[in-house]
């Protein structure tokens, strides 16, 4: 199962601006039981640990990011393209697999599986045994939905705003952390049904 | 893009206040309770939305006003996207103590799933997750029209069963299983209709579908799976693909448990396979229970996946996903044979035949992984010979595709999985450790906390030494991978054949030099090969140097360390006394034979320096022992600014253990010798020299030395009055100009202070004695444990022993 989606910007030290990493949207999908501390101040650390934890993996992300930037001797902050409908090409996004260890955020082992565009990053939270494969096939297809769906490569804020838009996607393509078996034209159904216009 | 405009919003969402937190509530819970739910609605859930995200700490909102979000999200004549949002706020505010919804009377299969999701996330404290997989469960077993889509509710049992299995009674379970049988292997296999457009113009006699096609455009020759292609698909094809996409989740919760027919112990195994081998499946299957008949479909729709994915297919993008289903579909077939072992001879042969296909296609590398797995639990009882498949694997893949850094992560995986694998000495799992070393070599971020978990696996008194020249040399090999890539995807006609007279030119031409070709290949090499002669690699070690400051090098040097320590602290668990001897020996050895990257270097003689003292303190005879390496080491001047880290801590623990009651071998020739070398060491390193070309040596190598022939002369107490006498001489050095201009203030007087104390205590040959060379049992105690700490708390005592200050009386 998946455990968490996870969209945020990478941030970074380098000018012109140095920014932290921020999350732009999270979704966590269920809260294991178990996990709510007892007592009226329960709920809210939870959701504070929620909060927390979903911020570590966010670092983590952008912490292999840079490095796997740096490493492969591409600039950390690339070119946006002119002009924000153009296709985004996912040929060579860099991504990559890690593990976070149990108790660093999560009680239980975790996989992380994540992906770059740009200046943003998305990022699924696994089970050790989920397939990997997978979850990499729903990334490259998250991402230019929701690239395209929130206007992310624009000046605007929408991804804050319109929360119901990335919900609607992952409600498709990812609906209650189950990842889908999708062919090609399984997927062209999903976008028509969302009302999405073919690429191809 | 993470523009200012949301930098702000996030800013502002988080600066509102309490009071106008619930103010802006009261005006949405106006809107929300007017007429017409439209864009206002939206717009002010949206901001409400974004104020309870936008921080981690809790928002408070009106327990009234929550129960109205959730009234409108239940409502029939809420629009969707409000529903939506609604559930947004309800779910990113959990766990919420003011949830009244519930999943009972909810008819509408979209507004169960979106209901469902508040409640999951609530963290089951008032068994949601129960309610939720009752409620689903119920909704599932009546027949639903055509477009209710049960294809909302899979998920959520997904979820449902991976929160809590315990959720569904066997009842329940069987009840599932029998639909996901039938949806796994009845669905239709005619595309589905395209909805009419409606519309004035519009043809109401639809074309009729035709059959769904293979990925390749074949007509499908047998029944629906997810790899089936069709324009349009029916809704007993989207169940059959979310049915699929759940089942090894659900096999693993349920598929086990309770399996108490008469067939199911070891003994009748082999007669039930028989027999399945040679019966068709579909007449018996229907009496099966349904576990078992979920666990045959689920067989057949894996069989069928990996026969499909043979084809090529016509989308480029389909080719991805025939791989994500065929490392499914094995993994599914591996956790059915464990369930039930009558499957295993069915799947073995079928397994192996694939093997056979798709083992010399690079693409299909990381299927090769599920595969082994599946022999490696399996193939004892199917009496089965699998070494070649786990030759291939360990032998050609790390060595073909170290830079794929997904395989590379499922690879490391799988060694973490199988620990068992590496604990046979002479197994190809073990002996493949320069493989998984390239894996680490190349992506060396995601992958240095695995290998943290997996080195200690790999060490043992075989494998030690060539491990530590390995570690030492992880930089090298870095640098090396990236030269054999560039040399692979060089055409054929640049490759031509060197000339061995001339010297190459670059690093790329090096590689096929037969000067440098051997070294490359020892480097590079795929099994254990334990070097005797490390220093042969010294002149590829240079010629690499050219890539010192390649990004990936570096970031594989810093692994290191890390590494270096955790070995060391491995080894000590299981060295013997010729293994430490070796290591500290090839320590001082390869202390000269470090790739050449500044940092890299400085930390490497960190983590040496420290694990030489505690290699020492292990077995404190090596210093007695290997006394002809060690002399030489700390004999030599340069080192002491070189390697000054190692060189000091060399000096010290000579000083520690050269030593009678370490090692009665110690004679009092071998203290003069060592007292000789040490001497001259000190006395080259304090010449006072004119201005220009004193060179600054660290302090603490000089306060060293001071100790270490103190201590040595205790011992040998000829020697007390050549000591005392250089000891005198350092007040000199410590206030010559050419010194004073070269060290720093601090530094010249804790070296004097300490050439104090120790002629001092020299002043006193039997405390002396006492204190550096205490009886064995005396040294055991924290006082003496902590030497570093602890002499000049000793020499401090005995100095104002000496030299009483007024008011301190000794008692």
């Amino acid at each position: 199962m998946v455990r968490a989606f996870v969209l945020l910007a990478l941030g970074g030290p380098d000018p012109p601006r140095p920014a932290p990493c921020r999350v732009l949207y999270a979704r966590a999908f269920g809260t294991p039981p178990g996990t709510t501390p007892p007592g009226p101040g329960g709920p809210p650390r939870q959701r504070l640990r929620r909060k927390e934890q979903l911020l570590a993996v966010a670092r983590q992300v952008a912490s292999q990011c840079r490095l796997l930037q740096s490493s492969s001797g591409r600039p950390s902050s690339p070119q946006l393209p002119q002009l924000p409908d153009e296709p985004i090409s996912l040929q060579d996004a860099p991504g990559g697999l890690f593990q976070l260890p149990p108790g660093d955020p999560f009680p239980e082992r975790v996989t992380v599986a994540w992906l770059s565009v740009v200046a943003l990053a998305f990022a699924l939270v696994c089970d050790p045994q989920e397939n990997l494969s997978l979850a990499e096939i729903t990334l490259r297809r998250l991402a230019p939905r929701l690239l395209a769906s929130l206007r992310l490569l624009g000046p605007g804020a929408e991804v804050l705003l319109r929360p119901e838009a990335a919900d609607v996607l992952l409600d498709r393509l990812l609906p209650h952390g189950q990842m889908l078996f999708l062919n090609e034209h399984f997927l062209q159904a999903v976008d028509r049904e969302m009302g999405i216009k073919a690429s191809r | 893009m993470f523009t200012a405009a949301a930098e702000s919003f996030l800013k502002q969402a988080r600066e509102i206040q309490e009071e106008e937190l619930r103010r802006f509530a009261s005006r949405v819970a106006a809107v929300l309770q007017g007429p017409e739910l439209g864009p206002e609605a939206a717009d002010c859930l949206q901001r409400l939305h974004l104020t309870v995200a936008a921080t981690k700490y809790p928002r408070k909102l009106d327990g009234k006003f929550v129960e109205l979000l959730q009234t409108v999200l239940c409502s029939s004549k809420s629009p969707e996207q409000i529903q939506v949002l609604c559930a947004a706020i309800l779910r990113e505010m959990s766990p919420c103590n003011d949830l009244i919804l519930s999943c009972d009377e909810i008819q509408d299969t979209k507004l169960l799933s979106l209901v469902s999701s508040v409640l999951l996330a609530q963290g089951n404290k008032k068994a949601e997750v129960s309610a939720v997989g009752q409620r689903i469960v119920k909704v599932l077993e009546r027949r639903l029209p055509e477009r209710q889509g049960a294809r909302h509710l899979l998920p959520v049992l997904s979820n449902v069963i991976s929160l809590s299995p315990e959720s569904l009674t066997e009842d329940q379970t069987n009840v599932v299983s029998k639909k996901m049988a039938d949806w796994l292997r009845y669905a239709s296999i005619q595309q589905g209709a395209a909805q009419p457009s409606g519309g004035f113009f519009s043809n109401p006699r639809t074309r009729q579908p035709g059959p769904v096609t293979e990925v390749d455009g074949a007509i499908a020759t047998d029944f629906f799976t997810a790899l089936s292609v069709g324009q349009y698909y029916t809704e007993d094809q989207w169940l059959n693909v979310q049915a699929f996409s759940m089942l090894r989740n659900w096999l693993l919760c349920y598929g086990a448990k309770g399996l108490k027919t008469p067939n199911s112990d070891d003994k009748s195994g082999t007669d039930r396979s028989v027999m399945s081998v040679v019966s068709t499946t579909s007449t018996s299957s229907r009496l099966l229970p349904p576990k078992d008949r979920l666990r045959e479909k689920a067989f057949e729709y894996c069989q069928r996946l990996i026969e499909q994915s043979n084809r090529r297919p016509l989308k480029k993008d389909d080719a991805d996903l025939q791989k994500a289903c065929l490392i499914e579909a094995v993994t599914i077939m591996d956790i059915i044979c464990k369930q039930d072992s009558s499957y295993v001879y069915r799947a073995v042969s079928f397994l192996k035949i694939l093997h056979g296909r798709i083992s010399g296609d690079v693409t299909y590398a990381r299927a090769l992984l599920p595969i082994a797995q599946f022999f490696l639990n399996h193939s004892k009882m199917a009496a089965v010979d699998s070494d070649a498949i786990y030759k291939h694997l360990f032998t050609d893949i790390p060595a073909q595709l170290f830079h794929n850094p997904s395989l590379a992560f499922e690879f490391v995986q799988f060694c973490k999985d199988n620990t068992q694998l590496f604990t046979e000495t002479s197994s190809i799992f073990r002996q493949s450790f320069p493989n998984l070393f390239k894996f680490l070599a190349w992506n060396s971020p995601p992958l240095i906390s695995e290998f943290v978990d997996l080195l200690p696996l790999l060490l043992d008194a075989g494998t030690a030494i060539e491990i530590f020249h390995l570690l030492l040399d992880l930089p090298c090999l870095t640098a090396a991978l990236d030269i054999q890539l560039r040399s692979t995807a060089l055409p054929t006609s640049e490759k031509a054949a060197c000339d061995p007279a001339v010297k190459p030119a670059t690093c790329l031409e090096a590689f096929r030099h037969p000067l440098y070709k051997s070294m490359f290949q020892y480097l590079l090499r795929t099994k254990s090969a334990p070097e005797d002669a490390p220093e042969r690699l010294i002149p590829l070690r240079q010629l690499l140097g050219s890539l010192a400051s390649n990004p990936r090098v570096v970031q594989c040097a810093e692994t290191v360390p890390v590494l270096l320590e955790l070995f060391f602290r491995v080894v000590a668990e299981f060295a013997d006394g010729p293994l430490i001897n070796q290591l500290v020996v090839l320590l001082l050895q390869r202390s000269d034979q470090l790739y050449e990257i500044p940092a890299f270097k400085d930390d490497v003689y960190r983590v040496l320096s420290s694990q030489l003292v505690v290699l020492c303190k292990l077995r404190p005879a090596l210093v007695v022992e290997l006394s002809t390496e060690i002399l030489e080491f700390s004999g030599t001047v340069s080192n002491i600014q070189n390697k000054e880290a190692i060189f000091t801590h060399m000096v010290w623990a000579i000083g520690e253990y050269m030593s009678v009651s370490y090692d009665k071998r110690c004679t009092v020739e071998q203290i003069n010798r060592f007292f000789e070398t040490l001497e001259a060491m000190l006395f080259e390193i304090t010449q006072l020299r004119p201005l220009a070309s004193t060179p600054s040596y660290a302090p603490r190598a000089i306060s060293v030395l001071m100790a270490t022939l103190t201590k040595l002369a205790a011992r040998s107490q000829d020697l007390i009055p050549r000591v005392s006498m250089f000891l005198s001489k350092m007040r000199t050095f410590v206030q010559s100009p050419a010194v004073t201009s070269v060290y720093c203030e601090e530094d010249l007087d804790e070296i004097l202070i300490r050439a104090t104390e120790l002629m001092n205590l020299l002043k006193m040959p039997s405390v002396a004695q006492f204190v550096f060379t205490p009886p064995v049992d005396v040294a055991g105690t924290r006082f003496q444990r902590e030497v570093n700490d602890s002499l000049p708390f000793a020499l401090r005592i005995v100095t104002r022993l000496l030299e009483p200050a007024p008011g301190f009386m000794p008692g």
